[in-house]
């Protein structure tokens, strides 16, 4: 198997493929997190939320691509409803009642995807572009794979653009590395707060609006996708674009070829590289506070 | 709150004395995180792992090794103690939201490796686990009735334990060092040595009420390990009440009474406990005993605001 080039090629791309699905998760969270100290455990569920809301998109419409554009939108929405009700008053009580209320937000949001959608897995079978094969260097690859890493690729670009290139990602710069100093010289710190919120809401959904034709949607199946998704958060360091892909990098091949080699040893490798990190690097690997 | 129980114990039926030893394992298991999460401010999300270990180590030691239940509840507690002092000794050395991810980490890894572990059933979980034999003193433990009232009276036990290690000068100091640690690190405490040990002592006392959760539904799997049980251990302790012993046994009784009852009335109990969570963080009472307490405050005008 290890001789096999068409093993480390497959293994490689699936590697990739979820790295991607992990940063369009992290990078939401990542921001928050590095902007506002803000730990949101609810993060999963707003992906399973896209996937769920995508779903009845693409049942309704018949395209695919509608759900892709709509279900982030959706989710976007989700999210400044609980930002108003909710994550607002949080934003100074520090982790502990961060930490609670959005545990409690977890099964309030479950038990919300379970009354819309039921306990199924849910599944479209038509309308799925990039529904074939590709081959690369004579292996069959499914395309729509493909099509998520390029979506990752896309959106890490545009990110990068936006923080780089406009004002308010020199804005959201400003909050992370001291949010006093940014808010003192007229940074509105709490309303770049809310729109990087609810971006992160939204690329949360895409995530969910672009796994689910591979992978189905499921009420709860965010609970599974959080942990990885903190892992990457804390590895890559808070706040910080780069570091979310190259945590994703690093824990999407920790997983893919641990579970084909190693399968009793992948989560536990993940897990042995968040502790390690946080002992001797605790900001992470591409911190984003210089 | 042990006489309300007990007044319980002697009015209950079969379904009753389950739930009644339900509630106690957790109180148990909540007081123990309340020692490291309220007492010493150190909010662990991993804390179920230990009490999963326990749970793991009682079977293995009963159930493969073939040891006496005395001494494999005895090996349990030890065991799950030198987990938690290995694992305490790294995770201590940060602080916050840091030490929720590292605890997080360290959970998960236990977590996996009794869902891997093939002696254990892995992902199937492990039957057949056998109960103390008190039949010298002529208690038979496999009565629903006597095994409730056994788990009440390990609950009394662990209570004056924590009280008595709360009022020793290594209980003060464990307080002094949520409060300021900064002013015991220039005292020329160690600091870290204080936290480990108190990790360690909280891992004992949560192997021990792993030992007796496995003996009560003789059977476990590896979800007794995962961060959403530590998750729920936490919102015991915190709708009971943060850094009080009387607060965990409230939450837990509170919480297994609740989802007991609801889950009897609707498929969307998980939804009903998650906003009553949010409600009382929101509250910004110190739980359901904080609350009372500022109730009693409200009823004596003229009464210090303590």
């Amino acid at each position: 198997m290890l001789t096999d080039p068409s093993f480390w090629l497959v293994q490689g791309l699936n590697s990739l493929q979820l790295a991607m699905l992990l940063f369009l998760l992290s990078v939401g969270l990542t921001v928050i997190f590095g902007l506002m100290n803000f730990v949101n455990l609810a993060h999963g569920s707003l992906y399973a939320l896209g996937a769920l809301i995508g779903y009845s998109i693409a049942k309704l419409t018949g395209s695919v691509w509608f759900a892709f554009l709509l279900a982030p939108l959706a989710v976007a929405a989700v999210g400044a409803l609980l930002y108003v009700t909710l994550i607002e008053r949080l934003r100074t009580a520090g982790p502990l009642p961060q930490v609670l209320v959005t545990f409690g937000l977890i099964f309030v949001l479950i038990d919300a995807q379970r009354y819309l959608w039921g306990t199924d897995a849910l599944g479209i079978t038509s309308g799925i572009p990039f529904s074939g094969t590709i081959h690369i260097l004579g292996e069959p690859y499914p395309a729509y794979r493909l099509f998520i890493i390029a979506v990752g690729l896309l959106v890490f670009l545009g990110l990068h653009f936006l923080l780089n290139r406009t004002r308010l990602g020199a804005e959201v710069r400003a909050g992370v590395d001291d949010a006093e100093t940014a808010s003192a010289l007229g940074v509105p710190v709490e309303r770049t707060f809310f729109l990087v919120f609810l971006l992160g809401c939204g690329l949360a959904g895409l995530a969910g609006a672009v796994a689910m034709p591979a992978f189905s949607a499921e009420a709860g199946m965010g609970i599974s996708i959080l942990v990885p998704t903190l892992v990457v958060v804390v590895v890559g360091g808070l706040g910080s674009l780069k570091g979310a892909l190259v945590g994703s990098l690093v824990i999407g091949t920790t997983l893919t070829f641990g579970t084909a080699l190693f399968p009793a040893f992948a989560g536990i490798a993940m897990y042995a590289a968040l502790i390690a990190v946080l002992l001797f690097r605790p900001q992470g690997l591409f911190p984003a506070r210089g | 709150m042990i006489a309300v129980l007990l007044v319980w114990w002697s009015q209950a039926e079969y379904f009753g004395f389950e739930l009644l030893a339900e509630i106690a394992v957790f109180a148990i298991l909540a007081m123990s995180l309340d020692l490291i999460a309220g007492y010493a401010g150190m909010v662990s999300l991993g804390h179920a792992a230990l009490f999963g270990t326990g749970a793991y180590a009682y079977s293995w030691l009963g159930g493969v090794l073939g040891l006496s239940a005395p001494i494999a509840m005895l090996g349990a507690t030890m065991g799950t103690a030198a987990v938690a002092l290995a694992a305490g000794a790294v995770a201590v050395r940060v602080e916050g939201i840091f030490f929720i991810m590292i605890t997080l980490g360290f959970g998960q890894m236990g977590y996996e490796f009794f869902f891997q572990n093939s002696t254990m059933g892995g992902d199937d979980g492990f039957y057949g686990i056998t109960r103390l034999d008190l039949s010298a003193i002529g208690v038979d433990l496999t009565a629903p009735a006597s095994f409730a009232l056994f788990t009440l009276a390990a609950v009394v036990v662990v209570y004056i334990l924590l009280a008595w290690l709360l009022a020793t000068p290594f209980g003060a100091v464990l307080r002094g060092l949520h409060a300021n640690p900064k002013r015991f690190r220039a005292l020329g405490l160690r600091v870290l040595v204080y936290r480990t040990a108190a990790f360690a002592v909280s891992g004992a006392v949560a192997g021990f009420a792993g030992s007796l959760t496995a003996q009560h539904t003789q059977f476990i799997a590896p979800n007794l390990l995962n961060w959403t049980t530590s998750g729920e251990v936490l919102v015991m302790v915190i709708l009971g009440g943060l850094g009080t012993l009387v607060g965990p046994l409230v939450g837990a009784a509170t919480l297994v009474f609740l989802r007991h009852e609801l889950s009897g009335m609707t498929d969307y109990w998980g939804a009903v406990l998650g906003g009553l969570l949010i409600l009382v963080v929101l509250s910004r009472q110190n739980g359901l005993v904080g609350a009372l307490g500022a109730l009693i405050r409200l009823a004596r005008p003229g009464g210090r605001d303590a």
